[in-house]
């Protein structure tokens, strides 16, 4: 009988179990194995074993580098912005108002548009005769070429990120807020407590979590960063926006070095789990400390 | 009962599938190419008119994602039958050695089609030159002839050039003299090189076993493109495009997409196309870049007999022409193809077409185009002035003797 219900319980489980052997699990043993090997898809099936050659020579890519240097500035000068704007956002938009649908929904809809569609539309604005620059000329300011200086080409990159990712997290922020019991505000409150001492006392505590969800979920997805850069600067102007993804789809498809390719995605998977597992220390031993 | 009734109802569905099938004997040939539907639709038309046997499935692919698409069907042992391919992406798919040998099946039209280049290892070709590309210089007239100077023909020398920019730019209020172009991956290869092809400067030997970039030619030819920066403008190739069409750009080096674009985009605009200026007026040459458009089958795929019919018929010269008519951004690969009507009639087309008489192709080096980005690189630290011209083209040359020597 139990085994009866096992078997049904699989066989539900089926069409799922099999969608995610077939493009889940295979393709990430696949890439573990090529990179191992000297595996180049026109090739084919002639490959040979190169053992840890690949990861040898990706701690010795300069350009990897540099790569993982900028992909490190992406990071490190987007998520704070990110993250505070979309706190922010989230407790402007949380108590009710007229018109408070119309900004939500406002603010998310970055989020469901094509990355490839913003960047386009970024592109254009950040052309050295774009609108952006047609703007700050009107009012006299300098108007540099945004994506061809090699000092503004990563920031610009960045500040779109921060603006159309933000919506998404402020949606999360709202769940957050929104299971923080009322009831907490109004005993603060009679205690005299005023609007900051009960956003430090009460909000930011009680959003650990949402804040930790938060904090890694955008980290692992900014160190994959790619479509921006490769529709907007193709990783130039002299390498200042290549990012590790990017560095990696080159070497993959510009050059067919799918083995050294694998090699980097698994370098670059160990840099993720390693920060995420920081960043949960960190939060979740402040959360014990708090208590 | 019930289960040969199941059979039975099989057999009808069979014979229903079969009858669905009409003339069911024909073959399909699949055929992966870059152009529109409407401008290839009808030629293969007329194919599957003239061979009643084979019926073609065309599908578009992009330059974006295209190669993507091709590797990952040639990866997993189902290639197209037949496919075009861009002249940059051939060093890598000769070299894995996917693509299907053609000597025999082509021998014949050697000798009146270019670009064998492309597809060419030693006497083996790979491939059949169908439609070619090359860069040549274009210039506003309107300018030309507001800046004081002669707008019925083209700069001929780099004198000229820097002459005829400086006095345009001096026009001022958001006109630039000569367009330079800067870090467009695979764009600025073919904006420097003309120069320095034009100076006497070369890539590699003819033996492809030695870098010859650190030349003084190929350093002189970088200063002078460096220079046209204080006599012009610098942006990415659509920006420079954009003002070009705009009339504010006395001069740039570009393509055939321009004459198509400009009639649609810009039909005011009075414009010349002119041969790549050369060093001086006694020396040097009209050079410029030659990329093309190659139809090749690979040893994967499953009708190469029929691909090859289908080649041979796309590279015929009135086919080749009529692409190259309703495409506008290419010209035939036959030769003498510009002495066609169309082309009389379209001085600028033709004028690439005589421009292609000057232009090289790329090296079928297996490295190449990490070559062409080292230099690419190099180019541009001297075009941020991160390094002198001379820096940049000895690091270009140490980078493309190190790649040789992997």
């Amino acid at each position: 009988m139990r085994t009866h219900s096992r078997l049904t319980a699989w066989g539900l489980l089926s069409p799922w179990v099999i969608a995610f052997g077939v493009f889940g699990v295979f393709p990430i043993a696949f890439s573990l194995l090529a990179s191992f090997t000297d595996y180049s898809p026109l090739r084919g099936s002639e490959w040979n074993w190169v053992g840890l050659a690949h990861y040898q020579r990706a701690l010795a890519d300069r350009d990897l580098w540099n790569a993982l240097r900028n992909t490190g500035i992406f990071v490190v000068g987007t998520i704070p912005f990110t993250t505070a704007a979309a706190l922010g956002l989230a407790l402007a938009v949380q108590p009710a108002f007229r018109g408070r649908t119309l900004f939500r929904v406002g603010f998310f809809l970055p989020s469901v548009v094509s990355v490839v569609v913003l960047s386009l539309v970024f592109k254009g604005l950040y052309a050295s005769n774009g609108s952006l620059n047609a703007a700050l000329g009107a009012v006299g300011l300098p108007t540099p070429a945004w994506l061809q200086d090699p000092a503004t080409a990563l920031p610009a990159i960045m500040a779109m990120d921060v603006w159309a990712a933000c919506g998404y997290y402020m949606l999360i922020f709202l769940a957050g807020l929104e299971s923080i019991p009322e009831e907490l505000h109004d005993a603060a409150k009679l205690d005299g407590a005023g609007a900051w001492t009960r956003f430090t006392h009460i909000t930011l505590p009680l959003l650990r979590p949402t804040l930790l969800f938060v904090v890694v979920v955008n980290t692992i997805r900014s160190l994959q960063v790619f479509a921006e850069v490769f529709v907007m600067t193709r990783g130039g102007p002299l390498g200042s926006t290549t990012t590790v993804v990017f560095h990696l789809y080159e070497q993959a498809f510009g050059r067919f070095e799918l083995g050294y390719a694998s090699a980097i995605a698994w370098l670059l998977f160990a840099l993720s789990m390693g920060l995420a597992w920081l960043q949960m220390r960190v939060i979740a031993e402040r959360e014990e400390g708090g208590r | 009962m019930s289960r040969r009734g199941g059979a039975f109802a099989l057999l009808l569905l069979l014979a229903v599938m079969c009858g669905c099938g009409g003339s069911g004997e024909r073959r399909e040939v699949v055929f992966w190419q870059f152009w529109p539907l409407e401008v290839i639709q009808p030629i293969v038309d007329r194919f599957e008119a003239e061979h009643p046997g084979i019926e073609v499935r065309v599908e578009q692919l992009t330059w974006d994602s295209g190669k993507d698409k091709i590797t990952a069907a040639v990866a997993a042992g189902r290639p197209p039958d037949l496919c075009e391919l861009g002249s940059t992406y051939m060093p890598r798919f000769l070299e894995a050695g996917a693509l299907s040998d053609w000597s025999a099946g082509v021998a014949d039209l050697r000798d009146s089609l270019r670009g064998w280049d492309m597809c060419r290892i030693g006497e083996a070709l790979y491939g059949l030159p169908w439609v070619l590309g090359t860069r040549a210089l274009f210039y506003d007239k309107t300018l030309f002839a507001r800046a004081g100077l002669d707008s019925s023909r083209g700069p001929e020398t780099w004198d000229e050039v820097r002459t005829a920019a400086a006095r345009i730019q001096r026009l001022g209020g958001g006109v630039h003299g000569y367009g330079v172009s800067l870090n467009d991956r695979q764009k600025l290869f073919k904006k420097f090189m003309p120069y320095a092809w034009g100076n006497g400067g070369e890539v590699l030997s003819p033996g492809l076993d030695s870098s010859r970039f650190g030349s003084p030619q190929n350093i002189e030819a970088l200063e002078f493109y460096l220079s046209l920066r204080k006599v012009g403008t610098t942006g990415l190739q659509d920006e420079l495009d954009k003002e070009f069409k705009e009339g504010r750009l006395g001069m740039q080096i570009s393509g055939a997409w321009l004459l198509k674009q400009i009639p649609r985009e810009a039909p005011g605009l009075r414009y010349g196309v002119a041969l790549v200026p050369r060093p001086a007026a006694d020396r040097g040459e009209h050079a410029s870049f030659a990329g093309g458009e190659v139809l090749v089958s690979f040893k994967g795929s499953a009708r190469k007999e029929d691909a090859l019919r289908l080649a041979r018929f796309l590279v015929r010269p009135d086919n080749a022409l009529a692409l190259a008519m309703s495409a506008q951004s290419v010209q035939p690969a036959n030769v003498g193809a510009d002495t066609a009507a169309f082309y009389r009639e379209h001085p600028g087309q033709a004028m690439l077409i005589r421009q292609f008489e000057h232009a090289r192709f790329t090296p079928n080096h297996p490295r190449w185009d990490e070559m062409e980005e080292a230099i690419e690189e190099e180019i541009e630290q001297a075009l941020y002035d991160r390094k002198t011209a001379a820096q940049a083209i000895a690091d270009a040359h140490a980078r493309v003797t190190a790649l040789l020597g992997r």
